[in-house]
C-alpha cells in the first residue's frame, strides 16, 4: 500500500507539469450515476407513499406540476451550467453563482421597473454587457490569484465573494420595499393545452435553458475557443503551448458563467421574491444540479436540475408533510445535493500548485505559557474594561456588556473551527447548526433550572451529531466537503430547527433561567457572565494551544498535508477525522449554549446558514489555524455592529454581511491571515522572542537596495547587486550587457528598435 | 507577439542570428535555481541534441525556451530578438513549438480536436489535418477517438503531429523516445528528420544518443544544470557512453 499511495500522491502534484495519465474510468461513472439516482427515486416513492396528500392524479394537475417544474429546473439548470463551465475550465467553484444571479437580478429590476427601461434593453445590457464584463473583472481581480492558494482559501473566498455581493445588493437596494419584477408578458399571459395552463414566461423559461443547452454545446464542440476551453481542463500548460491564451479562455469561462447567473436571476425573480436572501438561496440550489453533473457534465447537470424542478413541483402538490417539515419541497435541493455529494464517485479534485504548497510559510507555534500570558492580559483588559476604568468606554452599560459577550460567544463559537478547518482542513459550514443544536439540548434539560451541568451535557450531546456527520464525509475532501457541510447547515435550517419539539416557535419569553455556579448567579447579560466567559474562552484556547502540541494535534496536521501520507504513517484516518469533527461539534455545541443563555429565546433564524457564513469567514481571516483568530473574528464581529450603530450612515447598513464579505476576499492578497501578521509585527517586541528579532533583521536586510560604497568594499558584489544596480541606475536593456554572468536584467520582452 | 513579428525581425537581423540562443541563463523553481548559467544555440535550419541524465535540467531548459519557466538572470533570444518573460501562448504563436515530456495531448478531446487546438499556431485546420493524417496514417483512422484512448505510440504521434503540421520556426521535442518501443522511436525519428532535411530548426532533448545519432547535426551536453561539451553528435554520444550510459 505504501509505495503506491505516495506514488499517486506525487503524480497527482505533477499532473499539470508531468503528462497527463489518461483517464480510462469512463464508463463506470453514468452507471453509478444511474443506480445512486435509481436509489434516490426508490427512496422518494417510499416517502411519497408514506406522505400521500390525496390530490387527485388528474392531467391538469400533473401537466402543471411538469409545466412549473421544469420551467424552475431549467432555472436550476442555466445557473449550474454556469457554475460547471467556470469549474471545468478554471478549477474555482464558485459559490457566489448564486449571489452573482441575485446581484443582477437586482439590476435588471433597477433598469427595468425602476427607470421604466424597456425589457429587451434592459435584458440586452444586463445579460450581455454587464454581467459579463462583470464576470470578467472578477477573473481579473480575483480569481485567477486563487489558482495557487490552497483549497480551504480558495472556497472561503468565494464564499466570502457570496457574502459580499448579498451585502452590496442590501446596501444598494435597501430594505425589503416589496419589489416585484414581472414576468415576461405579466402574469396573466398564458395559454392552454390539453387543460393545462402555460405562462409564457414559463414557456420562454424553459425555452432559454434549450437555447442555452444548445448553444454551449455548440460553443464547446464545434467552436475552437470551446474546445481550448475543454483543453484547459485537461492540461493548461499544454493548452498554453499549443497557443491557446489560457488567461482569456478563463476569462470567457467567466463572462459565460457570470452571465448564465443574470439569465437564471432575471427568470427566477418572478417566480420568487426579489429579495437578497431569498434569490441567493433559490440559486444556490442549483449546487445539487451540478452534484448530479460531478461538477463536469452538462448534460448530467441538466437533468439533475429538472429533476429538481419537476421533484420540488411534485412534493409541493401531491404530498403533505406535518408542520416541521412542511419546508419539504424548499429542502429537496438540500437533500439531493447532500446524497448525491456522498454517494456519487467524486470527480479527482485538481492538484494544487506545488509550488504554492513549497513556499507555504510554516507558521510558529505558541506555546502554553505564552499563550497563558495572553490569555490573562485579555482578562484584565475586560475586567479593566467591564469596571469602566479605560477612559473611552462607556461599558457598564447593558450595551456594552452585552456586545462583549457576543464578542466572546461568537470567538467560543469560531474556536470549534480552529481543530477542524485549520488544523485537519476539513472545511466545515454548518458550525452555527452545531451551535444551535447545543442551545436547544442545553434549553430542553437545564434551561430553566440554570444547572451549569446542562453546559457541560450541551457539549457531550452534540458531539454525536458531529460524528453523524464525519461520518459520511470521512470519504469526502475539500470541495465536495465543504458542499456536504453546507448542505447539513441548510438541511437542519430547513427541517430541524422548524421542529416545534425542537424550538417551539409559540413559545415567548425567556428560556433558560440565570445561570448558577457555586452560589453565583450570572444572567446572561450581566458583567459577571461576560467575565467568565472570558475566562472560558481563555481555557479552550490554552486547551487548543496544547492539543495542538499533542499527538492528536500532529496527527490532525499530518492528514491535512496528506491523507494517502499520513495513511502510510499507520495514522487510522477515519478514527482521526471523526474525533477532530466530534471535538468540532462539542465545541460549538457549548458555544451555543452559551449563546442561548445570552439571548434567552431561541428561534430558528438565529441558527440559519446564511447567518453563520460570516463566522466562518472572519475565523478564516483572521487565520484559521490559530486560536487567537477566534477573537480577532470576535472583535470584528462585534467591530463592524459597533460602527453602523454609531454611524448612522444608510450605506453602513448592510456591513455585518458586507464587512466579512470583503475581508474574505481581500484575503487573495493575504493568505497567511491577518493575526499571523499582526502576530509576526508584535513578536519582536516580546522580550523572549529572540527569534523574532532575528527574522525581522533578516528580514529587513533582504528588502535593503544595495548601497553602492558598501558593494565591493565591504561586502563582495553578487548577481543580485548588479541587477539592483543597473536597475537602480535605469540602464536600458539594450545595454546591459548579455553575456555578463547574472547582470542582464532584461526581464520583459524587448524588441529591436525600429 | 505574433507570427509575423518573428519573420519580420528574422529578416530584419538577417540569416547570421540563430534562430534560438540561450546565454547565461539560470532559471528554476521558487527558491531552487535548477539552471545555473546555460549557453545553447540552434542555428537556422541546425537540428541540436541536448544530452543529460536525468535532473540533469533538461526539460527546465526547454521550459524556458518555451516561456513556461522566467529565467531570473541571461537572456532568451529567439531569431534575435529577446524573449525574457514572454507568455507560453505568445510564443507558440510566434512559432515556438514544444512537444512536452510525456504524452503532450489532451486526453479528453477526440484526435481531432487536439489537432484543433494545433490551429492556434495560425494555420488552417484542413492543412493541420491533412500534413498530420499524411504522416502518421493511423491517426485519420481514429480521428473521433478520445485520445486518452489511443495507445502510447499513437498518442506520442498526435503529439507530434503539431509540430510537423503547423511549419513552426523552432521545434523542441522533450524525451520523445520516453516508455515507447523502439520501433515506434525510429518510425517518429524518421518523421523528424524528414522535416529536419526540409529545413526546420530543431532542439531535440534526450537521455540516450542512440536513436538521435542519424537526426542530429550538432550534440551537447548538460549536467547540473549547466551545458558542458557541445561537439560532433557521435564523438559526444561515444562521450556520453563512459559518462552516465551503461552501453546503450
Ligand atoms: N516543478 C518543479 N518544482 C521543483 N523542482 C523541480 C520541478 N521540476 C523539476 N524540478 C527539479 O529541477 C531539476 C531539473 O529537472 P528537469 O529539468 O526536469 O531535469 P531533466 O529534464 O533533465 O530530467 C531536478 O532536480 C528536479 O528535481
Ligand atoms: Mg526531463
Amino acid at each position: 500500500m505504501s509505495p503506491n499511495a505516495s506514488d499517486a500522491v506525487g503524480r497527482a502534484e505533477r499532473r499539470d507539469t508531468a503528462a497527463d495519465v489518461p483517464r480510462r474510468r469512463r464508463t463506470p461513472v453514468p452507471v453509478r450515476q444511474a443506480v445512486v439516482l435509481s436509489g434516490l427515486a426508490v427512496g422518494a416513492v417510499v416517502v411519497s407513499a408514506a406522505s400521500w396528500a390525496g390530490t387527485p392524479v388528474t392531467v391538469g394537475n400533473v401537466g402543471g406540476m411538469v409545466v412549473v417544474g421544469l420551467s424552475l429546473g431549467a432555472i436550476y439548470a442555466v445557473s449550474a451550467s454556469g457554475l460547471v463551465v467556470v469549474y471545468t475550465t478554471t478549477g474555482v467553484f464558485n459559490f457566489a453563482q448564486g449571489a452573482v444571479g441575485m446581484y443582477w437580478a437586482f439590476v435588471y429590476w433597477e433598469l427595468r421597473v425602476n427607470r421604466g427601461w424597456p425589457a429587451p434593453v434592459a435584458l440586452a445590457l444586463v445579460v450581455l454587457v454587464l454581467a459579463p464584463l462583470g464576470g470578467v473583472l472578477l477573473d481579473r481581480a480575483v480569481m485567477r490569484r486563487l489558482r495557487n492558494l490552497p483549497l480551504v482559501l480558495q472556497l472561503m473566498v468565494t464564499v466570502g465573494l457570496m457574502v459580499a455581493f448579498m451585502g452590496i445588493a442590501a446596501t444598494q437596494w435597501q430594505g425589503d420595499r416589496g419589489r416585484t419584477v414581472l414576468p415576461f408578458f405579466g402574469h396573466t399571459g398564458s395559454f392552454e393545452v390539453i387543460g393545462v395552463t402555460v405562462t409564457w414566461h414559463r414557456l420562454i423559461t424553459i425555452l432559454v435553458a434549450a437555447a442555452i443547452a444548445l448553444l454551449l454545446r455548440l460553443l464547446l464542440f464545434r467552436a475552437r475557443l470551446g474546445v481550448a476551453m475543454r483543453a484547459v481542463v485537461d492540461s493548461r500548460s499544454l493548452a498554453a503551448l499549443n497557443g491557446a491564451n489560457g488567461e482569456a479562455v478563463s476569462a470567457t469561462a467567466w463572462a459565460i458563467g457570470s452571465s448564465l447567473a443574470a439569465v437564471a436571476g432575471i427568470l427566477i425573480a418572478p417566480e420568487s421574491q426579489l429579495v437578497v436572501d431569498v434569490l441567493t438561496l433559490v440559486v444556490i440550489d442549483a449546487f445539487a444540479a451540478a452534484a448530479v453533473g460531478r461538477m463536469r457534465s452538462l448534460p448530467w447537470t441538466f437533468a439533475g436540475a429538472l429533476l429538481l424542478g419537476v421533484g420540488q413541483q411534485f412534493i409541493r402538490r401531491f404530498l403533505s408533510f406535518d408542520d416541521g417539515f412542511a419546508n419539504m419541497h424548499e429542502a429537496l435541493p438540500t437533500i439531493l445535493l447532500f446524497v448525491v455529494v456522498i454517494l456519487l464517485p467524486q470527480a479527482q479534485l485538481r492538484a494544487r500548485g506545488v509550488s504554492a504548497q513549497l513556499a507555504r510559510r510554516t507558521l510558529r507555534l505558541t506555546d502554553v505559557k505564552e499563550s497563558t500570558v495572553g490569555v490573562a492580559a485579555l482578562f484584565m483588559l475586560v475586567l479593566a474594561w467591564t469596571g469602566g476604568t479605560l477612559p473611552f468606554t462607556d461599558a457598564w452599560s447593558s450595551v456594552g456588556i452585552n456586545r462583549g459577550v457576543t464578542m466572546m460567544v461568537t470567538a467560543i463559537i469560531m474556536l470549534s473551527l480552529v481543530p477542524l478547518t485549520g488544523w485537519a482542513g476539513q472545511v466545515s459550514f454548518a458550525p452555527l447548526a452545531f451551535a444551535g443544536v447545543g442551545a436547544v439540548i442545553f434549553a430542553k434539560i437545564t434551561g430553566d433550572t440554570g444547572s451549569a451541568y446542562g453546559l457541560v451535557l450541551a457539549a457531550a450531546l452534540t458531539a454525536p451529531v458531529g460524528a453523524l456527520m464525519a461520518l459520511p464525509a470521512v470519504r469526502l475532501q475539500g470541495l465536495y466537503l465543504a458542499l456536504a457541510s453546507m448542505a447539513f447547515a441548510r438541511g437542519f435550517e430547513l427541517l430541524f430547527f422548524t421542529q416545534t419539539a425542537v424550538i417551539d416557535p409559540n413559545r415567548g419569553g425567556r428560556q433558560f433561567a440565570p445561570l448558577s455556579i457555586g452560589g453565583w448567579e450570572l444572567t446572561g447579560t450581566g458583567r459577571g457572565y461576560l467575565l467568565a466567559l472570558t475566562v472560558v474562552f481563555g481555557a479552550m484556547v490554552t486547551g487548543l494551544v496544547a492539543l495542538r502540541r499533542s499527538r492528536w494535534g500532529r496527527r490532525w496536521v499530518a492528514m491535512k498535508d496528506s491523507e494517502a501520507a499520513a495513511a502510510t504513517l499507520g495514522i487510522n484516518v477515519i478514527e482521526t477525522k471523526v474525533a477532530v469533527f466530534v471535538l468540532s461539534a462539542a465545541m460549538a455545541g457549548f458555544g451555543g449554549a452559551l449563546f442561548g443563555l445570552q439571548v434567552g429565546t431561541l428561534n430558528v433564524l438565529q441558527f440559519e446558514l446564511l447567518v453563520g457564513l460570516p463566522i466562518v469567514l472572519l475565523l478564516v481571516v483572521g487565520g484559521v489555524s490559530l486560536p487567537a483568530a477566534a477573537l480577532f473574528g470576535g472583535v470584528n464581529t462585534v467591530l463592524f455592529i459597533v460602527i453602523k450603530d454609531r454611524w448612522d450612515y444608510s450605506w453602513l447598513s448592510a456591513l455585518e454581511v458586507l464587512g466579512p464579505g470583503i475581508m474574505a476576499v481581500v484575503m487573495v492578497l493575504n493568505p497567511a491571515g491577518a493575526v499571523a501578521e499582526i502576530g509576526r509585527g508584535f513578536a519582536r517586541f516580546l522580550p523572549w522572542r529572540a527569534d523574532a528579532r532575528a527574522a525581522y533583521a533578516a528580514e529587513v536586510a533582504a528588502n535593503r537596495e544595495p548601497e553602492p560604497g558598501e558593494l565591493g568594499l565591504s561586502r563582495p558584489f553578487t548577481a543580485a547587486d548588479m541587477v539592483a544596480t543597473e536597475r537602480a541606475l535605469s540602464v536600458a536593456n539594450e545595454l546591459a550587457r548579455p553575456g555578463h554572468d547574472g547582470a542582464a536584467a532584461a526581464m520583459t520582452v524587448e524588441r529591436p528598435a525600429p | 507577439m505574433t507570427r509575423g513579428d518573428a519573420d519580420s525581425s528574422r529578416a530584419r537581423v538577417g540569416p547570421v542570428a540563430p534562430v534560438l540562443e540561450l546565454h547565461g541563463v539560470r532559471a528554476g523553481y521558487g527558491q531552487i535555481e535548477v539552471l545555473h548559467g546555460v549557453d545553447l544555440s540552434v542555428a537556422a535550419g541546425e537540428v541540436l541534441a541536448l544530452f543529460g541524465p536525468n535532473g540533469a535540467g533538461k526539460t527546465t531548459t526547454l521550459g524556458v525556451c518555451s516561456g513556461q519557466i522566467r529565467p531570473s538572470a541571461g537572456s532568451v533570444r529567439l531569431m534575435g530578438t529577446m524573449v525574457n518573460g514572454a507568455r507560453p501562448h505568445a510564443l507558440a504563436r510566434a512559432g515556438v513549438c514544444l512537444i512536452p515530456e510525456g504524452r503532450g495531448i489532451f486526453p479528453n478531446l477526440t484526435v481531432r480536436e487536439n489537432l484543433r487546438m494545433a490551429t492556434y499556431s495560425g494555420v488552417a485546420y484542413a492543412r493541420v489535418e491533412e500534413r498530420a493524417f499524411e504522416q502518421f496514417p493511423r491517426l485519420a483512422e481514429r480521428r473521433t477517438q478520445l485520445a486518452g484512448t489511443l495507445s502510447g505510440g499513437e498518442q506520442q504521434m498526435l503529439a507530434i503531429s503539431r509540430g510537423l503540421a503547423t511549419d513552426p520556426a523552432l521545434l523542441l521535442l522533450d524525451e520523445l523516445s520516453m516508455g515507447l518501443a523502439p520501433m515506434i522511436v525510429a518510425e517518429l525519428y524518421e518523421r523528424v528528420g524528414e522535416m529536419a532535411a526540409a529545413g526546420l530548426s530543431i532542439l531535440i532533448v534526450e537521455q540516450f544518443a542512440q536513436s538521435v545519432l542519424g537526426v542530429a547535426d550538432r550534440a551537447a551536453v548538460m549536467l547540473g544544470g549547466r551545458v558542458q561539451q557541445v561537439g560532433e553528435p557521435e564523438s559526444i554520444a561515444a562521450a556520453l557512453g563512459g559518462a552516465y550510459l551503461d552501453g546503450h
